[in-house]
């Protein structure tokens, strides 16, 4: 996944003097979010694999590797088109001026993210065929058999769809401008964040809607607080005046999201474990893998508190102020721990509860 | 002048926010029903640690909730590696049933088993019980009978089982209603599709008057 944010020349001198020293922040923050994601889910993947039965073949290491990798790529394509469709709602409508030569920019990147996305979902529907049905090579009617018999693989399908909804409705954008309603690309970006918990665990009682609607939750809001932030670091923070309007619409949508994804996330991780057979609650945070990744999440969640907090109530004012500040450099630390927690997280929706 | 079409915008941006708001919603209930829980296996016969003497002709494993038609596979291996399942295990609500040749000399014997849970899950674990006397087939000959299924393991596709069990027909329709199979892939696309023609007509609506601000723009 290469991503290229220093293509087209900004039109305001002091932008483009300002982009050009960003570049290389810029570049941390996309190669930190990939390899941060990348890392923690082979790791976490490692650690909590699907238990070996014996004489039975398991998927080889492409699969086992490979499965993982691909699903992650899923949320971080996603997470970024859902970034850049957010974006024209934090810059406003007011000043086209200076939001345009922005947006010219993010919207070829959220098209041909969206098709990344398409085809990452795809790959991912073909690995879990293949981790199905070991040491074959997968043909289309065992994908087709699997698409139609399991849920996950109708999920991944109807992501894949919304995906390339995205990328249509991303290339009229592209053409039409913003006159394609911004709201109508966020929606159908996060509509197809909406399966994602589908390929992941439930519960079978009483509390499966509610916690099925939580972590429908969970999924929105993490998407939209990385992918904006990611979107607000990559193409505002160069330019004071614009950052000046545009980090404090930020800033309200990550305090909610924060609220949101660290409720939502206690809210079904728990409840999951509590109404799964044989999983005593205190003692199986320790003792199973998914109990340790749980924790790892709120390890990396509580490590996000204090430099949004800090970006909130320090870097903000100055900011507001059009005064230079650090902010950038602290997003790159927040957006690498965000990763690590997109990272689990792919780990988690894969690993056995009990 | 400009402060009215500049609150009417505002009236419309909100309407079109609530719009977002409900779209999404729909959303919500429509991508929260279909997914199922993750099996775990819940207890088995022999249990799992169990010493028993008299050798089973079956194994039982039963989850905690119905398992999914075909993907099941369990093995049962016995003292040096000899293999004693026979057929394909058979799947029958929550429980999976694999027949075993009459179980050779007494000592530990683990049975492995990777099934697909019902939310898609594969999920695989191994049970293990001890036989306190050596069962019926345990005769010099089984060594030899016992290399011949192990070397042919390893192929996934199952080897034709000695009593060819016609597919449970009942259990598969119970499934495929259960699923929603088709129809709710239908519903999907059609959403999708639905959403992406809205979209198109409304960018197209909207991009007839060039260069004004969407705020202003026609009626959405």
């Amino acid at each position: 996944m290469t991503v290229t944010t220093d293509s087209a020349p900004d039109p305001a001198p002091a932008v483009e003097e300002g982009a050009r020293g960003g570049a290389a922040v810029r570049r941390l923050m996309v190669f930190g979010l990939v390899s941060s994601t990348t890392a923690a889910v082979l790791v976490a993947s490692a650690f909590t694999g699907e238990e070996a039965a014996p004489g039975i073949p398991m998927p080889g290491p492409l699969v086992a590797h490979g499965l993982p990798f691909v699903r992650a790529m899923i949320d971080l394509a996603a997470v970024a088109v859902v970034g850049l469709t957010v974006l024209p709602k934090l810059l406003g409508f007011g000043a086209p001026d200076r939001t345009e030569p922005v947006m010219r920019r993010a919207r070829p990147l959220a098209v041909s993210l969206a098709w990344v996305w398409a085809l990452c979902a795809l790959v991912t529907i073909v690995f879990q065929t293949a981790e199905l049905n070991p040491g074959q090579v997968p043909t289309i009617g065992m994908v087709i058999d699997y698409v139609s018999g399991v849920g996950a693989g109708q999920g991944l399908l109807f992501s894949a769809a919304c995906a390339l909804a995205s990328a249509g409705i991303g290339l009229l954008a592209l053409r039409f401008g913003e006159s394609v309603p911004a709201e109508m690309r966020i929606v159908i970006a996060l509509f197809g964040l909406l399966p994602i918990p589908v390929t992941g665990h439930a519960v079978d009682s009483v509390w499966h809607d509610p916690i099925m609607i939580s972590m429908e939750l969970h999924v929105l809001g993490a998407a939209l607080w990385t992918g904006g932030l990611l979107a607000t670091m990559l193409f505002v923070a160069w330019d004071r005046e614009l950052l000046a309007s545009t980090l404090p619409k930020f800033s309200k949508l990550a305090s909610v999201c924060l609220v949101v994804v660290s409720v939502s996330g206690l809210v079904s991780g728990l409840s999951t474990m509590a109404l799964t057979p044989g999983v005593e609650l205190p003692g199986a945070l320790v003792t199973t893998g998914y109990g340790w990744l749980l924790i790892a999440k709120v390890v990396f969640t509580a490590m996000l508190v204090p430099i949004a907090a800090h970006i909130r109530f320090r870097l903000l004012p100055k900011v507001e102020r059009r005064e230079g500040t650090a902010v950038a450099t602290w997003a790159a630390a927040e957006i690498f721990i965000m990763g690590l927690a997109y990272g689990v997280a792919v780990a988690l929706t894969r690993a056995p509860v009990g | 002048m400009s402060s009215l079409t500049e609150f009417l915008g505002k009236v419309k941006s909100v309407r079109r926010l609530l719009t977002a708001l409900m779209l999404a919603g729909a959303a919500l209930l429509v991508g929260a029903s279909p997914a199922q829980a993750h099996n775990v296996l819940t207890g088995s016969d022999p249990k799992d640690g169990a010493t028993i003497a008299e050798a089973p002709d079956t194994i039982t494993l039963e989850f905690d909730q119905t398992v999914r038609q075909g993907f099941s596979q369990v093995t049962v291996i016995g003292p040096g590696e000899s293999r004693w399942e026979e057929g394909k295990p058979e799947v029958d609500g929550p429980k999976v049933t694999a027949k075993v040749r009459p179980l050779g000399p007494a000592g530990e014997y683990v049975v492995g088993y990777r099934v697909l849970s019902a939310d898609g899950h594969p999920i695989s674990g191994k049970i293990t019980f001890k036989l306190s006397q050596d069962g019926p087939g345990a005769r010099p000959e089984d060594a030899g009978q016992s290399a011949e299924p192990a070397a042919t393991a390893s192929a996934a596709a199952p080897a034709s089982p000695a009593a060819p069990q016609g597919p449970d027909l009942s259990a598969q329709a119970a499934e495929a209603a259960q699923n929603g199979g088709a129809a709710m892939a239908v519903v999907w696309v059609a959403a999708a599709l639905v959403l992406l023609g809205i979209g198109t007509i409304v960018a197209l609506r909207r991009a007839r008057p060039s260069g004004e601000r969407p705020q202003e723009g026609v009626a959405g």
